[in-house]
């Protein structure tokens, strides 16, 4: 189960992240330049450059707040507030961990233990060759699967504590 | 014939060949729970084995029927013959399904059959509404289409009598509209219970333009995935109620909130928005009349608090989702300061249904102070996870034993937690309340808005209310102190009881928090300590236990147990090998555990059962 699912798993990868400030700019501003003040499109806004990029590019925040005619600093404040929304590019190989009741009540928490000592990381890190990062997600109702992780999105479970530390020894060893 | 007539018609010709069927239709349920175990791949399996055979036969795409335990499901109808639902079709399952299901008119792959959609047994097989978990359901309302109808097909919905009772709407006037639901008994779905036509009254009374609708979808609290269910399966009913309610208020302009945890949510209404406003039900002169609205989809970034609904409104406006102060009150300033009506979507499907079938037959269901039927979603310790409808007053014991079939085998049943996890605990001698709010009100607990998770015995209260405290305190915007401060206090003190470190003076702790924390601004600062709350009273000897002996009678929190080896096992070796701390330290033949290094993770309870032990870590 465990090896079918790291070879199932997604292989498509995003845009790579943004590195040249400079040059990325006029891109951004392409992505955005529908955006009116007081037309709920932050939250659209931030998705469609996380979908492009897989994070939201720091230079992203001033052009933001000019089109919708608000501070940076509350940009800034919109973009932590959410837990889905990166200002840092993810990990190659994302898993994350339910945190859901149904999941806890079935051993959710030995599950991240484990998996936080087999990666040496906590929830919200990755591993310092950014190969692995551990996310906190929240319930989507997939209880009768609980409890559950998602390797790159796809779900995986009932898992036990033994199958979640084969999971990230293979990933380690992988590098991703 | 008027223009929803022509509608009708239209569709009723798109639904004939699902009633019955030229060739066979082989239809897949994808929602996020079948998606989870694999529908798509079924999908797909199903489509190339078709082909492969050369079969001519429709595979479309349906919704949920809530059973979720039951997923993937298909079902399978033949030409003058037999609906058959199937269950657990995996990929690898669909060659024998075909070759048994379809090798003749009146084939069946009995393995996988779960139900026949007939009234009367076919083959020997049990209608599905005889099924334990549908026995409830004699009357489904809102879930009428749900797993029946294509949800990504207007035509489905509306030869079902989908947006009949928005042209009734449209032939009153906006009081009358009012007046229905009032009549009806409708109250909102999302927690709070408060009745929609007096809410909607506010809006329609309100001054400014443009006034604006609101569904609220951010379904937030942990183990409830009613509003999923119904945005995938059918969509169109919280579509046609938005509309109603846009005419009878007067609002020109609505957004549905939908969380950030729910794609295909957004995927499917934003599919039945476009085909909405195509077929005229949105957008200008809506079916021929002078009303105009429309509608669009803001899609959540994960967090819970934009579900409190001023919270909502906050992050429509383009800001972080931080509840404001009321007032003033949405109706009065809401979504960028203009008059504003936010109902849980669940709400706003209740209201096609009364203006369709009026509000005399609404009020004939659920009792006498509380009409109607209510979904919910079951999970945690149940046999059978899904979504079920109930009219209002049934006793909660049916919804857990009968439809849920109870705790695993071997286990009993010790608390059930309503409402996500501000909703409070309720102790397991509880569990013939009536599914009404005021019973549960009475209980400190909240009816909330439809999730229910089973805690059977092995579950320590204590380890569940440190997990809903810390979901509270990382979701808490942070504006108020009492909220912020409260909920860190709260998790530090269970976090040190779990650890061992437990004082005789933290339940007086604990309670003096809870009486601070009530004058948080928004309903998550004052609901935040109820499970704690709740649980001291139902279960204080467990509190007592924990501080006072220093014992996790569940054997579940980590500082007051300790992982041992008790005895020999073949399977030793292995529990040493997948040991992610290496703390099982082998000398000769013999194992032991290196307390320093477990972090009772429980690997290796897990391969070596008989050898491995959990005891109290005092004691």
């Amino acid at each position: 189960m465990i090896s079918e699912a790291i070879h199932n798993r997604s292989q498509a990868r995003k845009a790579g992240p943004l590195t040249d400030t400079t040059k990325s700019s006029p891109e951004l501003e392409q992505l955005l330049t529908d955006l009116k003040p007081a037309d709920a499109d932050l939250l659209a806004a931030l998705h469609r450059i996380q979908e492009a990029y897989d994070y939201v590019p720091p230079q992203a925040i001033p052009i933001l707040a000019e089109k919708l005619h608000t501070t940076p600093a509350m940009i800034y404040g919109a973009i932590t507030f959410y837990s889905e929304i990166r200002l840092e590019p993810p990990a190659r190989t994302t898993i994350s961990w339910c945190s859901g009741p149904a999941c806890r009540l079935k051993g959710s928490e030995n599950i991240r233990r484990a998996l936080e000592a087999v990666l040496g990381i906590g929830l919200e890190e990755s591993t310092s060759d950014k190969a692995i990062g551990l996310h906190l997600v929240q319930c989507d109702g997939t209880c009768a699967l609980a409890p559950l992780i998602r390797l790159d999105g796809r779900p995986i479970g009932p898992l036990t504590v033994s199958e979640a530390i084969r999971l990230a020894r293979e990933l380690k060893e992988k590098g991703g | 014939m008027s223009v929803y007539q022509e509608l009708r018609q239209q569709a009723e010709e798109a639904w004939r060949t699902v009633e019955s069927p030229s060739r066979p239709r082989i239809a897949v349920g994808v929602t996020t729970c079948s998606r989870a175990v694999g529908a798509d791949e079924t999908l797909e399996a199903i489509r190339q084995e078709v082909s492969r055979r050369g079969l001519e036969a429709d595979v479309p795409v349906t919704g949920c029927w809530g059973l979720c335990y039951a997923e993937p499901m298909v079902e399978i109808a033949k030409p003058y013959g037999s609906r058959i639902l199937y269950q657990k079709v995996t990929a690898k399952r669909v060659p024998q399904l075909i070759e048994e299901a379809l090798a003749s008119t009146n084939g069946v792959c009995q393995e996988l059959a779960l139900a026949t959609l007939s009234s009367e047994p076919v083959d020997g097989m049990p209608p599905l509404s005889s099924l334990d978990f549908m026995a409830l359901q004699e009357v489904r309302c809102l879930m009428s289409n749900c797993g029946v109808i294509e949800p990504e097909n207007i035509d489905h919905y509306i030869a079902r009598g989908g947006y009949e009772g928005l042209a009734n709407a449209l032939g009153m006037s906006d009081e009358d509209v009012i007046w229905q639901v009032s009549e009806a008994g409708l109250w909102g779905r999302g927690g709070a219970a408060f009745p929609a036509g007096r809410k909607w009254d506010f809006l329609r009374e309100a001054k400014g333009e443009p006034k604006y609708m609101v569904g609220n979808a951010d379904e937030g609290d942990p183990g409830s995935f009613v509003n999923r269910t119904l945005m995938e399966s059918d969509p169109h009913s919280i579509i046609e109620g938005m509309i109603i309610g846009a005419y009878a208020t007067g609002a020109s302009y609505g957004y549905i909130y939908i969380r950030h945890e729910y794609p295909l949510c957004v995927e499917r209404m934003d599919l039945a928005l476009r085909q909405a406003r195509e077929r005229g039900l949105l957008g200008q002169n809506i079916l021929g009349s002078d009303f105009s609205y429309d509608m669009e989809i803001v899609r959540g970034a994960g967090s819970y608090v934009c579900g409190e609904e001023t919270g909502l409104i906050a992050s429509i406006e383009d800001a972080h989702g931080m509840p404001k102060m009321r007032p003033p009150f949405p109706a009065q300033a809401g979504v960028f300061a203009k008059p504003t009506n936010v109902n849980n979507v669940e709400t706003y499907a209740n209201v096609p249904l009364i203006l369709r079938h009026g509000a005399a037959w609404y009020a004939s269901i659920g009792t006498e102070n509380n009409k109607g039927t209510k979904m919910f979603s079951l999970s945690g310790h149940v046999q059978r996870v899904g979504v079920v409808e109930v009219p209002f007053g049934t006793p909660l014991r049916r919804l857990v034993y009968e439809a849920g079939g109870g705790p695993p085998d071997g286990h009993s049943l010790k608390a059930i937690q309503p409402g996500g996890p501000l909703g409070g605990i309720l102790h397991a001698k509880d569990v013939d309340l009536p599914l009404e709010p005021e019973p549960f009100r009475e209980k400190g607990a909240l009816l909330g808005s439809g999730g229910l998770v089973l805690f059977d015995d092995s579950a320590c209260i204590i380890d569940m209310c440190l997990y809903f405290e810390w979901f509270a305190e990382d979701e808490s915007c942070g504006r108020c102190s009492t909220c912020r401060g409260g909920t860190q206090r709260m998790v530090d003190i269970l976090r040190r009881i779990a650890d061992g470190g437990g004082r005789p003076s933290d339940i007086g702790l604990l309670r003096l928090l809870a009486d601070t924390m009530r004058y948080s601004n928004c309903a998550h600062g004052q609901a935040a300590p109820t499970a704690v709350m709740n649980s001291i009273e139902a279960f204080l000897d467990e509190y007592q236990e924990h501080i006072e002996r220093k014992r996790c009678p569940a054997k579940v929190c980590r500082g007051l147990i300790r992982y041992e080896i008790v005895g020999k096992s073949y399977n030793l070796p292995e529990a040493a090998a997948i040991c992610p701390t290496a703390a099982i330290v082998q000398q000769d033949d013999d194992y032991t555990i290196d307390q320093s290094l477990c972090i009772k993770c429980g690997a290796c309870r897990e391969l070596a059962p008989a050898a491995v032990q959990v005891l109290d870590a005092f004691g």
